[in-house]
């Protein structure tokens, strides 16, 4: 036993005692004991300095003569705080009607309604009606307003709570958001006009608590509360960032930055954010294809794993180029295809295809925030099985000319110039990409599957699948297993 | 009559130039004395003469100064230079004391700073001024050139071996840049919003560094005590508030202006100092420390003008502006036209400022143009409860004061407002002046 350590400092919170680190705020130390549901808030987040501002956190401290802001006063051994005492639900109630007095209340019409800050506190802590008698006060030219292509504005809505201009400010540091005249006649601008222009844009929306700043790849394409949201990962780069994919009937409506303080804080970049439309595009391979009379036909699977079966083990030289955006689990898996290959030569390489990214030592963050060169998600994961990198420029060597190539690889690699006469892709395709292969065989997308990566960070990342698979495309254990049935029922009817 | 430490009886001709302050009005001496004292005395003069700010809170000056760290350090272990700041922002509806010491002593100011600065350690500092006082800052430059080029001020002042650099900064005309906090945020060249406490500006000020912010008057006040000792000072006023200050007498008196009295002036004297209310009228209301301070009744001018009586009374002795309103004023609008300038220079980050202030402003219009509703009357009541105390500064309680003082104590007037349908001390027709254009722009 060691010598006594020091008691560590607590806080009492509606009289549950809680422990505190020097320095912590109320309201950090209500998070750690996951207390911070009863105390609502409209400026603080998590991911942005203080401001203050709101009012909405404030708490009753023992001994204190005026409410606290929980967001603001740190916490002092002893302390007592209460957070539903009629004080201090008094003054949520002052809040709310303040903030509801001039807003314009068009919930049906705003898309933010059902994950409104506004709506959600004002059911609980709010006043019924109001008393506002006046004309209420409305920005004509900023209703709705393009601060960029991706966000939209809507000044009456607004509460002033300015996380968005602190996110440009201490984020992002581009500095694009800001507020122009004072008191009531407060109104958000971009800089000069100019609009924003971060590459981080949704987490303006995502942390707008109201309906002021919406998302427009998001905006009007769904009633929120039909949405469920699922955790996974964004693969758009070797980064990692955990999201929520919100989903509704395995459609994926969009994504939103999950918390991952190790990876990702609090936010995502827009690249990653509307990556999910991959897998929603309409033009996705879901259905497996098979060249007849050179054309690209739809067809089944119990057309195409005879036929596929059958060129693996026609072919003499055989190349698999796996993508770098194939879980772990998937490349392991799919190595096992070469006991279906008889006496041929079976090249296996890695392929990443992101401009300028050949391994994971070419690869380097492009901003201070979280965007990272390589375009995919597991470039350290096919490094880590020992796999061997494809040429730079995505060509076999002059050698080598392979009679079958296969093509694996998650939505996100590259594919490779042309390596063999006979080509098949594996995994996940858009109509023009597999125009010059001989077959494809649809697999799932990160959000299809559950697996792990390894990221840039060498943190491998496990997850689940989110939704189900679309169409015919399926894992590649079930293909596996499928070509492993034909191959055995062909050489038991003597075939070939 | 008592004795004065920040005017004369008698207007000395050119008394903002660094000669006739030198000549006549014993300039720099107070400097020369407190640089032969450590600074701990210094502080300890100015303690025991019981001086409290002028600017509003009336907060102990002796002690704001002991706030300040002795040998503050940064992470790296080098020292932190400590500034200090002069709030010259006076906007508080009602006061022009500054203006006027601006005006005549500029010099007292500097000296006053530069003792200031000793006592506290200050290598650098500003003058925040108000940008609208234009001719201020034309003598107040010229003051500091002066200053500089005698060695009151730049290296090495008056042979001493203390160094101190100061410069002026000209606001642009925000209320709240009064507000210490927001003046610093101004003066680093951000948006003039105050800042949340703690950390106080003795820890965390102007630049990240310790800094000591005080008004105009109260520096000037600071060298008479550092000259002459304490003594003559704290037994001038109460026990608690020592010295004279100045009160900046407007509205319905005869002769209006500024008046060094000591503390201890009640407020029916002060009116009659300034020859009573105007023609002889009744008088109805006084707004004793600036427009933020809560209005007082005819009955209510028994009380002493300094900081603790008049709290005591339920106002503050505030900025030192007290505006008469005789029996022709009609409260209602009084009221109305001072919520509608709260509405214009709140800063807006808090919700119950930035929306409450506004709220008022239109309801108070809305009654004094007789669209009333008895109602109405218990919601400011309630506004008001909602937003004193509640907000990062004391701009909320200010709009309040008004606001709730006319309603407590003029109840009646509003009621007539409502069920009259009209001002009553108004013809059929007539609007005040100030809401001829006001309100008809709600969309911006």
């Amino acid at each position: 036993m060691t010598a006594e350590a020091p008691a560590q400092p607590t806080i009492t919170i509606d009289g549950r005692v809680v422990p505190f680190l020097p320095g912590d705020t109320i309201m950090k130390a209500a998070e750690k004991a996951a207390l911070d549901g009863t105390i609502p808030r409209f400026c603080y987040h998590p991911g942005l300095p203080v401001a203050g501002t709101c009012r909405m956190c404030t708490v009753e401290v023992e001994k204190a003569p005026k409410l606290m802001t929980s967001c603001s006063t740190p916490c002092t051994d002893g302390m007592i705080v209460h957070t539903q005492s009629d004080k201090v639900k008094k003054s949520r109630e002052g809040v709310m009607e303040f903030l509801l007095a001039n807003h314009p209340l068009d919930c049906p019409v705003c898309d933010q309604a059902g994950e409104c800050s506004l709506q959600n506190y004002n059911y609980e802590y709010g006043p019924r009606t109001s008393e506002f008698q006046e004309q209420k006060r409305t920005w004509s030219k900023s209703t709705t307003k393009k601060l960029s292509d991706k966000l939209t504005l809507n000044m009456n809505r607004c509460i002033h709570c300015e996380r968005c201009v602190r996110f440009t400010d201490d984020v992002t540091k581009t500095h694009e958001l800001t507020m122009l005249n004072r008191g009531w006649k407060k109104e958000l601008v971009s800089a000069e006009d100019l609009g924003v222009v971060s590459e981080y844009q949704g987490n303006i929306a995502d942390i707008c608590p109201v309906g002021a700043i919406t998302f427009n790849d998001f905006r009007f394409q769904k009633r929120v509360w039909f949405l469920k949201p699922r955790p996974t990962l964004c693969d758009g780069c070797s980064k990692g960032c955990a999201v929520w994919a919100d989903e509704e009937k395995d459609t994926i409506y969009r994504y939103r930055a999950r918390r991952n303080d190790e990876v990702n804080g609090h936010w995502i970049c827009d690249s990653g954010r509307v990556s999910f439309h991959t897998y929603e595009n309409p033009n996705r391979i879901v259905e497996p294809l098979l060249k007849v009379n050179n054309h690209l036909i739809a067809t089944n699977w119990e057309t195409l794993a005879p036929s596929f079966v059958k060129e693996l083990q026609r072919a003499a030289r055989i190349i698999l180029v796996i993508g770098t955006d194939a879980t772990l689990e998937e490349m392991k898996e799919i190595l096992t295809l070469k006991s279906l290959v008889r006496n041929a030569v079976f090249d296996v390489r890695f392929y990443n295809g992101t401009s300028g990214v050949h391994t994971s030592a070419d690869d380097k963050a492009i901003d201070d925030v979280l965007r990272r060169l390589d375009q995919t998600s597991n470039t350290k994961g096919a490094e880590s099985l020992g796999l061997t990198p494809l040429s730079q420029n995505g060509q076999g060597s002059a050698s080598s000319a392979y009679d079958l190539a296969i093509y694996f690889r998650g939505g996100r690699a590259g594919i490779p110039l042309k390596l063999a006469t006979k080509e098949f892709g594996w995994g996940v395709f858009s109509k023009d990409e597999v125009q010059r292969f001989d077959g494809v065989l649809p697999g799932l997308a990160t959000v299809e599957k559950s697996g792990s990566y390894i990221n840039a960070a060498g943190n491998t990342q496990k997850f689940v699948a989110a939704v189900k698979a679309k169409g015919s495309s399926a894992s590649v254990t079930r293909i596996l297993e499928g070509l492993f049935v034909v191959a055995r029922r062909e050489a038991d009817l003597g075939v070939n | 009559m008592s004795e004065l430490f920040l005017t004369t009886k008698d207007q000395i001709a050119d008394s903002h130039t660094l000669s006739v302050y030198r000549s006549k009005l014993q300039g720099y001496a107070g400097l020369e004395r407190a640089l032969t004292m450590t600074r701990d005395e210094v502080v300890d003069q100015v303690k025991k003469s019981n001086l409290r700010g002028r600017g509003g809170a009336g907060f102990p000056t002796g002690m704001k100064w002991s706030f300040m760290p002795k040998e503050p350090k940064h992470p790296d272990g080098s020292p932190k230079p400590k500034y200090l700041v002069c709030n010259a922002d006076e906007g508080e509806p009602g006061t022009f004391k500054d203006r006027l010491l601006l005006n005549r002593y500029p010099h007292r100011l500097i000296e006053g700073m530069a003792i200031a600065a000793h006592a506290i350690g200050a290598s650098r500092g500003w003058i925040y001024v108000r940008g609208e006082f234009y001719q201020e800052i034309v003598i107040l430059k010229k003051a500091l050139e002066e200053a500089y080029a005698q060695g009151f001020l730049g290296k090495n002042i008056m042979g001493k071996g203390f160094d101190f650099e100061l410069s002026i900064y000209r606001g642009a005309g925000a209320y709240i840049c009064g507000e210490e906090t927001a003046l610093l945020n101004s003066l680093e060249g951000k948006r003039g919003e105050p800042r949340l406490k703690p950390p106080f500006p003795a820890m965390v000020g102007a630049f990240g560094m310790p800094t000591c912010v005080n008004n105009v008057e109260t520096f000037c006040s600071v060298v008479g005590i550092l000259r002459d000792g304490p003594e003559a000072f704290a037994k001038v006023g109460t026990e608690r508030s020592g010295g004279t200050r100045l009160f900046c007498v407007s509205g319905h008196v005869e002769k209006p202006g500024v008046y060094e009295l000591p503390l201890n002036i009640t407020l029916r004297d002060l009116i009659s100092h300034c020859g009573g209310v105007k023609d002889g009228k009744k008088l109805k209301a006084v707004i004793p420390g600036g427009a933020s301070a809560p209005m007082l009744s005819a009955e209510e001018i028994d009380v002493a003008m300094d900081f603790d009586s008049l709290m005591k009374a339920g106002t503050m002795a505030g900025s030192g502006g007290v505006i008469v309103m005789d029996e022709t004023v009609c409260i209602v609008e009084a009221a109305a036209r001072l919520l509608k300038f709260y509405e214009h220079e709140s800063c807006g980050q808090c919700s119950q400022c930035r929306e409450g202030s506004h709220w008022l402003a239109r309801l108070f219009h809305r009654i004094e143009t007789g669209h009333g509703d008895t109602k109405d009357l218990d919601t400011i009541a309630r506004l008001c409860s909602n937003m004193a105390g509640q907000t990062i500064c004391a701009f909320a309680d200010a709009v309040t004061g008004p606001a709730l003082s006319s309603l407590k104590k003029f109840r009646k007037e509003f009621e007539a407002h409502i069920t009259g349908g009209c001002c009553p001390l108004k013809k059929p027709g007539q609007k005040a002046p100030h809401f001829l254009e006001h309100h008809d722009h709600v969309a911006l």
